[in-house]
């Protein structure tokens, strides 16, 4: 667990500190020591040892509580100063108990024996301070460790139960959202810490997967409204046919009707489906490079002779060589195909219809306009919205989905559709980013 | 032709089995994917006319695991939905048309037709030929009893179709396919101009007429019978 962890580096930490004051207090001692040896020592002149008996007794003196100890022994071992029983001690230094040299109590002491002229001289000092400086620092680190263990974990558990509760509040919500209620989000708490960032994301994700929904529930209202009607009709000519074989009359005409329109719910159905489909977005991941002159071109060349048939005229103003554009060309053909057919099926004979592509800086344009009756202001927003029909294409063919076909490709490419007065008749234009920019635009985006 | 039926509703089997039947077919039906998979391996049929949703085992992973059992037989796949995700994924499974539902019988004869005989050498020929018209692939040309015909590209494109499915009946749905990879049907006569045109250019100025209109199926090209 984490606490240990913390834990263990502390104590680790606090041993090594623990050594270095240890080591500290061992320096300053013997420090301490050989600076009294030296002072000592400094009274000494062979043919005088009294001045250094002299210097021993006064030191002895000078320290009643037994901290300093001094020994000085004679050629033959006898005492001649100190506060020590006479004994002998190797030269150098040592840590001897007190019972070692011949005291009560169980004070260490740190002594330094030196010799010359065959007169030895040992100077020691107690480790009692030191020992009791070490037992403090050694039990506050231990305490302190203690602390820490204790802070640590206390302070673990706290970090565990919030991040704990805060999974919990994310976990409640996804199963709020997957019981249907596609509004709960998860509450931030604004810190920007990584569970908060995760839950923006997650957010987000619910964001659009409520849109989608939306969106779904949307169409499919849609679709039992509108549908509705061509069933009922649909329903009303195959009771008209049962009426007339009941009375033994023909129902050839009866039956061509009904399958007509039933072909025709089929269609509309369809065109629902795949705008949907569209809608979805799911065919972006598809797009490709395209040249939106050769799909205006392929365009012109298929339905230039199907409106001569319809008594119309369709002309070609591609004002650049080529264009790229981001997309799926498939789409792109269905679009301008459902664009070019709405003008050559909703105008009087003798109409002029033109498709065209230019490009500026901001990207590329095409257009498709004709000089026909065109759409009132009004409704060219309506026109849009889907199964929606103009009253004065109210009688004939078609499903009224061709617009929101276009409308949701035009989306789904990021390209701009503005219906518009082509002075006379309608002017349909579609602005798309160039190619490069869409790439740069989405990897940004 | 043999022809196998994996559908599992009642009502869509009945109707094509017994519309391939009156057109001179023999037409088995399977209800499940599972022992279609079984009958598809261990019998000779020369179509499989597959619904993608089928029980037990789906059309799509019924065809991938015939494809892998080594059967070379053409597949026609029958959905609801028919968007080109879906059709990509039946061509990559191993399918080879796909007609979505509802359709006409015309329209599944016709493929299942189209789909029965493939030989390899027509697909290789670049030379082909009805009565006295004439298809140069390579060279872009056209000539009928020797006379040269200037053709557009979509109406050049639109006779090879037809003449290499010399004989057979395409609908307006194949050729919009074949000719202009449109997967949509435009609401105008888009094929129709198109079919008028060539026929005023390879047919009219001759005695003998061989493109020929089958009427609310599509067209054929042929010699007289």
């Amino acid at each position: 667990m984490a606490a240990a962890l913390f834990t263990g580096a502390f104590a680790i930490a606090s041993l090594l500190a623990f050594r270095s004051i240890h080591n500290d207090l061992g320096e300053k001692l013997d420090r301490t020591i050989t600076d009294t040896y030296a002072v000592m020592v400094a009274t000494y002149s062979p043919d005088d040892i009294e001045d250094l008996i002299g210097s021993v007794n006064a030191h002895v003196a000078a320290d009643r509580g037994k901290e300093q100890i001094f020994m000085l022994t004679g050629p033959d071992g006898n005492g001649l100063a100190g506060n020590l029983p006479a004994r002998p001690v190797p030269a150098g230094w040592a840590t001897l108990q007190a019972a070692e040299l011949g005291l009560a109590g169980e004070a260490q002491y740190r002594t330094f024996t030196g010799e010359f002229d065959s007169y030895r001289l040992l100077i020691g000092m107690s480790e009692a301070d030191v020992s009791e400086i070490n037992e403090i620092a050694l039990t506050s680190f231990a305490s302190a460790a203690a602390l820490v263990l204790v802070l640590a974990l206390a302070g673990g558990a706290a970090l565990a139960i919030n991040v704990q509760r805060r999974m919990q509040a994310i976990a409640t919500t996804m199963s709020r959202v997957s019981e249907g209620e596609l509004a709960a989000r998860i509450k931030l708490t604004g810190n920007g810490d990584d569970i908060d960032m995760l839950s923006k994301q997650v957010n987000d994700a619910l964001e659009r997967l409520a849109a989608t929904f939306e969106s779904m529930r949307h169409i499919s209202v849609d679709i039992a409204h509108d549908l509705k009607t061509p069933l009922n009709r649909l329903r009303l000519v195959i009771e008209e046919a049962m009426e007339a074989q009941r009375e033994g009359r023909d129902v050839a005409a009866q039956l061509a009707d009904a399958h007509a329109e039933s072909d025709q719910i089929n269609a509309t159905f369809d065109a629902l489906l795949r705008i949907a489909q569209i809608e979805s977005g799911a065919r972006r991941s598809r797009f490709a490079r395209v040249d939106l002159t050769a799909v205006v071109a392929e365009i012109a060349e298929v339905f230039g002779d199907v409106a001569e048939d319809n008594g119309k005229s369709l002309a070609t103003a591609v004002e650049v060589a080529a264009v790229d554009i981001l997309g799926d060309r498939e789409l792109l053909i269905q679009m301008f195909s459902n664009l070019v057919e709405n003008a050559i099926r909703h105008t009087p004979d003798g109409t002029m219809i033109g498709i065209g592509v230019s490009a500026d800086a901001g990207g590329a344009n095409a257009w498709v306009a004709d000089n026909g009756p065109g759409i009132p202001v009004g409704e060219r927003e309506k026109v849009l919205r889907r199964l929606y029909r103009l009253e004065q294409s109210r009688t004939s063919p078609g499903s009224g989905l061709g617009l929101s076909l276009v409308k949701a490709i035009a989306d789904l490419h990021g390209a701009a559709l503005e219906l518009g007065d082509n002075k006379p008749g309608l002017r349909v234009t579609l602005r798309f980013r160039s190619a490069a920019d869409k790439a740069a635009h989405d990897a940004g985006a | 032709m043999r022809i196998l039926l994996v559908e599992d509703d009642a009502k869509t089997a009945q109707y094509v089995a017994r519309g391939l039947a009156e057109a001179g077919h023999v037409c088995d039906v399977l209800a499940s994917g599972r022992q279609a998979l079984v009958q598809a391996t261990h019998e000779p049929y020369d179509v499989f006319v597959v619904d993608r949703m089928v029980p037990e085992l789906d059309g799509l992973s019924l065809v991938k695991a015939v494809r892998g059992a080594g059967v070379k037989v053409p597949v026609l796949f029958l959905t609801a939905i028919g968007g080109v995700d879906d059709r990509v994924e039946g061509l990559e499974a191993g399918g080879d048309d796909y007609l979505v539902k509802p359709f006409a019988f015309s329209e599944l004869l016709a493929r299942v037709n189209a789909l029965a005989r493939r030989p390899p050498v027509q697909e290789q020929k670049t030379m082909l030929r009805t009565a006295d018209l004439e298809l140069d692939v390579i060279k872009r040309m056209v000539t009928r009893g020797g006379v040269r015909i200037d053709l557009q590209p979509r109406e050049f494109s639109l006779l090879e179709v037809l003449m290499r499915n010399e004989g057979r009946v395409m609908t307006r749905t194949m050729l919009l396919e074949r000719v202009w990879d449109f997967h949509f049907d435009p609401k105008t006569s888009v094929v129709e101009t198109h079919i008028s045109r060539l026929r005023s250019k390879i047919d009219r100025p001759f005695a003998v007429q061989l493109l020929h209109t089958i009427r609310n199926t599509g067209y054929s090209l042929h010699a007289p019978r």
